[in-house]
């Protein structure tokens, strides 16, 4: 076995790869070899330096989202739960369920994204509504002819979670509707548009610090997204959606 | 396969898949994005795991929605194709050069972080993971010889990068 040989084991040595002959072979060579005992040594060293690098473990947040997305036998089902029923659900009706289940992943995550994008462009801009009126019944007939579909709006300050305003939006070249509540000093968009294709009929997760809900009413898609907790974030959307049923 | 049994086989894996995720990424948010995609997958697909590694199984499934969503939004180079430019130094690691810092592992980390994707995996899986060739084989979609060729060459471009910041962490 000559160097040009072991340089082409090395790597398999130090992995313990090799079968016992060529091991012992690549052994023998580099007794005798300084050259070669070198770039052994320097690979040995290389391992230990990249095996002191992080390794990065799950955090609580995602070990606890991904446990509840597991099936349980207890009664009440996890939000993470009702999404992947979600997702199974729509992938179960396509042919190619495999392809199907990841593009509805990808496009539900890329939804939401985009979603959460647009709640952040607003709140930084001038421009957070259009119509300003706590009136749904103002606020309602301000997106005729604007839009063509007509989005629920209703005033959930009752329920302590005022109408602030509306405006008409674009989502991933959708044009929708954007209603603004307010909660304390939290804003809560709520995101419409005809209902989106290939994507989760529901939706929960934070994405940089925001909450976020998809959920399908009718034949709309509906985003609810807010710095807001995740707990009073899903009131808001039970309260909105018994308001517009 | 019960429901008991994903939570058995696979929650268990969870760092991996995280660790895997967040070298593929290079970011926090993504990692955990992509776990939690690939977990729903997981799920999904539980009932097609039969006697397969159920860490391989769902490093495989990380990879894949990575891979997806890089497809979709094409944010890091993932190919590796480019010839490797011979840029081996003759200069030994010394031994007092190992003695770790900080400094140097977050050299390390860098220069990690700085392959190809494809180089960067199979370091992961192999220095981290301690995966054999054959589980990286599988995990990754290659023949075992390719996992061998891309461990060799990310090697040599750690090694020539390293060697530097090694030497000067010595002396420091």
């Amino acid at each position: 076995m000559n160097c040009h040989d072991v340089s082409r084991m090395l790597d398999p040595y130090v992995d313990d790869e090799l079968s016992p002959a060529d091991a012992a072979a690549v052994a023998a060579h580099i007794e005798q070899c300084a050259s070669c005992g070198q770039r052994l040594a320097d690979r040995e060293s290389l391992q230990q330096l990249v095996r002191a690098v992080p390794y990065y473990t799950a955090p609580d947040r995602l070990r606890i989202a991904i446990g509840n997305a597991a099936p349980r036998r207890s009664w009440r089902v996890p939000p993470m739960a009702a999404w992947a029923a979600g997702i199974a659900l729509v992938a179960a009706i396509g042919g190619a369920a495999g392809l199907r289940t990841r593009q509805v992943a990808q496009s539900t995550a890329a939804m939401a994204e985009h979603v959460v994008d647009e709640h952040v462009r607003a709140l930084t801009s001038q421009r957070l509504f259009d119509v300003r009126s706590s009136n749904q019944h103002t606020v309602k007939p301000w997106f005729q002819g604007k839009l063509d579909f007509s989005p629920p709006v209703a005033d959930l300050s009752s329920v302590g979670f005022p109408l602030v305003g509306g405006r008409v939006d674009s989502i991933a070249n959708r044009r929708v509707a954007a209603l603004v509540f307010q909660r304390r000093e939290h804003v809560i968009e709520v995101f419409i548009a005809p209902v989106v294709a290939r994507i989760a009929s529901t939706d929960v997760r934070s994405i940089r610090g925001f909450h976020e809900r998809h959920w399908v009413q009718g034949d709309l898609s509906l985003w609810a997204v807010s710095d807001l907790n995740e707990r009073e974030l899903r009131e808001f959307v039970d309260a909105f959606v018994s308001a517009t049923r | 396969m019960s429901e008991r049994d994903f939570e058995q086989l696979v929650v268990p894996h969870l760092d991996a898949a995280f660790n895997y995720a967040r070298w593929l990424t290079k970011n926090t948010a993504d990692a955990e994005d992509v776990v939690q995609d690939a977990s729903i997958r997981a799920l999904r697909f539980f009932r097609s795991l039969r006697n397969e590694d159920a860490r391989a199984w769902l490093l495989t499934i990380v990879r894949n929605t990575w891979y997806g969503r890089l497809a979709k939004h094409g944010t890091d180079r993932v190919g590796s194709d480019e010839p490797l430019t011979d840029d081996r130094r003759e200069e030994a690691l010394s031994p007092e050069a190992l003695v770790l810092q900080q400094q140097t592992v977050a050299h390390v980390q860098e220069a990690v972080e700085s392959l190809p994707a494809d180089f960067r995996e199979v370091i992961v899986l192999r220095e981290l993971e301690g995966l054999s060739y054959k589980e990286i084989a599988a995990i990754v979609g290659v023949p075992i010889g390719t996992v061998m060729s891309r461990l060799s060459r990310a090697r040599e471009r750690l090694l020539a990068r390293l060697r530097p910041a090694i030497a000067d962490g010595g002396r420091a």
